[in-house]
């Protein structure tokens, strides 16, 4: 999902503490802004800090003076033959550049059907991954290669990846049951930032500060959580939604890291960076919030009510929005499934999965993969 | 029905010409290179104030329309070419430079003329929605404003992922390549903010321009650093291709004008933030990814945020004062009724129409400018009338924050982080001023 949609679902989840909302209105605190910080908080992890640290097996930097397909299939599969030997192995993959604005090009892809690595060198593009015609290897030998390795191999995303811009992508191969080996794209990220055990530890540690440093505030007769213990409580779920959003989408999360190794799979309900699925929880989240903000205002009693009818306004703002939402997201889903068809037959490649490898690469909003 | 008397009176067709001849200056407005709307209005509005003995409120309220609605759609065209005024505009002048570059600004512009009169259109459809819903959503979200822009503030700085390219067998060398791009990102946020408190507390600027006070700010952080680097980096721009036709469908027209929608409506309401904070976190929600549909749905957010904030200001009985244009027109309102409101609705649309007519022609002229004569000398002309404008309103005071506001201006443009970042100059302040922990931050500074 966008880091927007994890950024206000956290803000939603905080909304739901009548005490937080009393403390914004009434104290002047911020404390609605922790559940979005939290909301965002494991992708901040892994691309602001995971991703740098991921020691990878083998690295591939390619020399655009000196372009051979052949040397970088070949270093891909030596990782996946690491990892049959010794049941892991990882690869980094990185990118050409060539000025501030050019780079050199390339495709990984793994034909899982030949067990075979599959890499092109491509035409030279600039940073909006625009191609620049005439500037393909014209040496066939040197531009194209695959490589064969002994084991079979899957993946969740079978698409190619392309390696362009900016940062490249890393991959770990993992050796799984019948000898077979499972290709993880990003084997750093939705690791230990995207665990139910980190966002209990992180609460764990902030409830013990604020059981220490918060006072009691005024009027607590009138909520059933004590204040310090809001402060872990919106941590915690503020980074769960996060976790929940992302199980909706295909890479799953590894949900008690460090007692489970392996991120599990997702959903699959929906990609990642599809505008309607994340409108829909961005959409949610401001209606809850503004409920929220509305039904635990201070003082009820003397305030007059910003929503008069709840059922208008779940009609109105909810209902409606979600059944347009809906009809607009199957429509697109069942043209979606018509060009997949025609592309079938006319062996052209499917429409670009947001969730996947390919597309990733190009997101602006990291988040997102 | 008495909506249709009141839109059908020959006695308020004063009120077209007043919006046409707003129209109308607002090309000009708009072709002063790198100047605030807000600022440019004031000056233009000291003028023609003193016509106020001569002119109806609900005239000078025509004028006003005109220009925010010809000046939000038609500030496009000098901002593409010549370099962007505030926030709002250098959001989408990036984009924008390489449509340029391509030799497809043409397209671009036109657009954002698509996006800006969906905007339009919308704004006027859901205008009786707003007299049902925006009383309850002010009652709502009132109390809740200082946490709404921490909010906005965080997600700003949190959203903004690192750029580095480093390849070295060093982690700690590819992180801080990594965090040299986010730390000058914070740090241009925390300076800039750190300018607005000043600023606010204690302004150089003499105390009869304190109308202006925030010109030398804004000149400094968005239109110098860009000036700067046109006349550092480009030479001439390509030819710029004329299109008979553009390529959109129905589906791209109505996401961008809905994405576009939902950013410039959040920016009109919530104070302090702008078209391209909204822009950005609309793009976010509704996930767009397309170039056309970015460029489009800018142009519905900066129209739906500068006309909005103003329609706002019109719904009776609510007391919306958002955006400057609003606070200018305060004294000459006395009672907002829901004639004055249709009459806004009919009069944005009048405008909006015509803008659009002007954009193709406008457009040409200004790409006939910069055929002419070198981006480089337009660029330098421009910097030579921005800087001593700033001198004329806000004396040596001004100049002096500008030089200060330009150092932090060319932070993002050094190190490619985001220039949205500049907009802590008014976020921050306003957000702890808001909180009521404004006074306690002045004092820690030495400001009181």
């Amino acid at each position: 999902m966008k880091g927007f949609t994890h950024f206000i679902s956290g803000i939603a989840v905080a909304s739901f503490f009548p005490q937080a909302v009393h403390m914004a209105s009434q104290e002047q605190s911020f404390i609605l802004c922790l559940g979005g910080i939290f909301g965002i908080m494991p992708d901040t992890l892994d691309f602001k800090f995971a991703k740098y640290f991921h020691k990878s097996d083998f690295e591939i930097k390619p020399d655009p003076n000196n372009l051979d397909a052949m040397v970088i299939a070949e270093t891909v599969a030596k990782a996946i033959r690491k990892a049959e030997q010794e049941g892991r192995g990882t690869v980094q993959l990185h990118t050409m550049q060539l000025g501030s604005n050019l780079w050199r090009s390339y495709t990984l892809a793994f034909d899982s059907a030949t067990s075979e690595v599959v890499v092109d060198i491509g035409p030279e593009v600039d940073t909006g991954q625009v191609p620049f015609e005439g500037t393909e290897l014209k040496d066939p030998t040197k531009a194209h290669a695959r490589v064969k390795v002994e084991s079979q191999f899957f993946q969740q995303f079978d698409k190619k990846s392309q390696i362009a811009i900016m940062s490249g992508p890393c991959f770990e191969f993992v050796k799984r049951g019948e000898g077979k080996i499972e290709i993880v794209f990003l084997p750093w990220h939705r690791t230990w930032s995207h665990s139910f055990t980190l966002g209990m530890l992180i609460a764990v540690l902030v409830g013990l500060f604020t059981f220490f440093m918060v006072p009691e505030g005024p009027n607590p007769e009138l909520y059933s959580i004590p204040r310090w213990m809001l402060y872990p409580l919106i941590i915690l779920f503020g980074s769960m939604v996060h976790i929940i959003e992302d199980s909706t989408g295909f890479m799953g999360n590894n949900l008690f890291y460090p007692f489970t190794k392996d991120r599990t799979n997702g959903l699959g309900l929906m990609s990642a960076a599809e505008a309607i699925p994340n409108f829909l929880f961005v959409w949610t989240s401001i209606i809850c919030i503004l409920y929220n903000l509305d039904r635990f205002r201070w003082a009820p009693e003397s305030t007059p009510p910003g929503i008069e009818n709840p059922t208008t306004f779940f009609f109105w703002f909810y209902a409606i929005p979600l059944a347009v939402m809906a009809y607009f997201f199957f429509k697109g889903k069942k043209a979606k499934g018509k060009d997949k068809d025609k592309g079938k037959g006319k062996g052209k490649p499917y429409s670009s999965d947001f969730d996947s490898a390919t597309s990733v690469e190009r997101e602006t909003d990291a988040s997102v993969i | 029905m008495a909506i249709l008397e009141t839109l059908l009176n020959p006695a308020y067709l004063d009120l077209f010409y007043f919006t046409a001849l707003g129209v109308i200056f607002s090309c000009a407005i708009s072709f002063l290179p790198a100047l605030h709307i807000y600022n440019v209005i004031g000056i233009f509005l000291l003028v023609i104030l003193k016509f106020e003995a001569t002119m109806a409120p609900m005239q000078l309220i025509a004028l006003c329309i005109g220009m925010i609605v010809g000046y939000s759609i038609l500030n496009t065209v000098p901002a593409t070419y010549f370099g962007p005024g505030d926030e709002s505009l250098s959001y989408y002048i990036l984009p924008s430079a390489a449509w340029v570059a391509k030799g497809r600004g043409f397209e671009s512009i036109l657009l954002t003329g698509v996006g800006a009169i969906g905007g339009i259109i919308l704004l006027a459809v859901l205008a009786p929605a707003f007299l049902w819903f925006m009383p309850g959503l002010k009652s709502i979200t009132s109390p809740h404003m200082f946490w709404i822009l921490g909010s906005v503030i965080s997600y700003m700085i949190l959203s903004e992922w690192p750029k580095g390219v480093s390849q070295s067998e060093n982690c700690w060398e590819n992180f801080l390549e990594g965090w040299k791009f986010l730390g000058i990102g914070i740090a241009t946020f925390l300076l800039s903010g750190l300018l607005g408190f000043i600023v606010m507390a204690k302004t150089l600027v003499p105390i009869e321009f304190a109308f202006q006070s925030i010109t030398p700010v804004f000149v400094g952080l968005f239109a110098i650093p860009w000036l700067i680097t046109n006349i550092i980096n480009i030479g001439q721009i390509p030819k710029q291709h004329d299109p008979e036709s553009i390529e959109l469908d129905w589906g791209l027209v109505c996401r961008g004008t809905f994405g576009g929608f939902l950013g410039g409506f959040f920016a009109a309401y919530v104070p302090i933030v702008t078209a391209g904070v909204g822009g950005l976190m609309a793009g976010h929600a509704t996930a767009q990814r397309d170039g056309r549909l970015f460029v489009m749905s800018y142009g519905t957010c900066k129209t739906v945020y500068y006309v909005g904030s103003f329609l706002l200001f019109f719904i009776p009985g609510l007391s919306l004062t958002r955006g400057g244009l609003a606070w200018i027109v305060t004294p000459v309102v006395s009672v907002l009724t829901l004639k004055e409101y249709a009459l806004f609705v009919a009069l944005m649309l009048f405008a909006a129409g015509m803008a659009y007519l002007m954009l193709a022609p406008f457009t040409r002229m200004c790409i006939w400018i910069v055929e002419k004569i070198a981006y480089f000398w337009v660029s330098v002309i421009a910097l030579l009338i921005v800087i001593p404008a700033v001198f004329v309103f806000t004396s040596w005071g001004g100049l002096a924050i500008m030089t200060v506001a330009t150092g932090i201006g060319l932070l993002p443009v050094m190190f490619q982080a985001r220039r949205m970042n500049l907009m802590g100059v008014l976020l921050l302040p306003v957000c702890i001023n808001m909180a009521g922990y404004g006074n306690d931050v002045m004092r820690f500074l030495g400001l009181i």
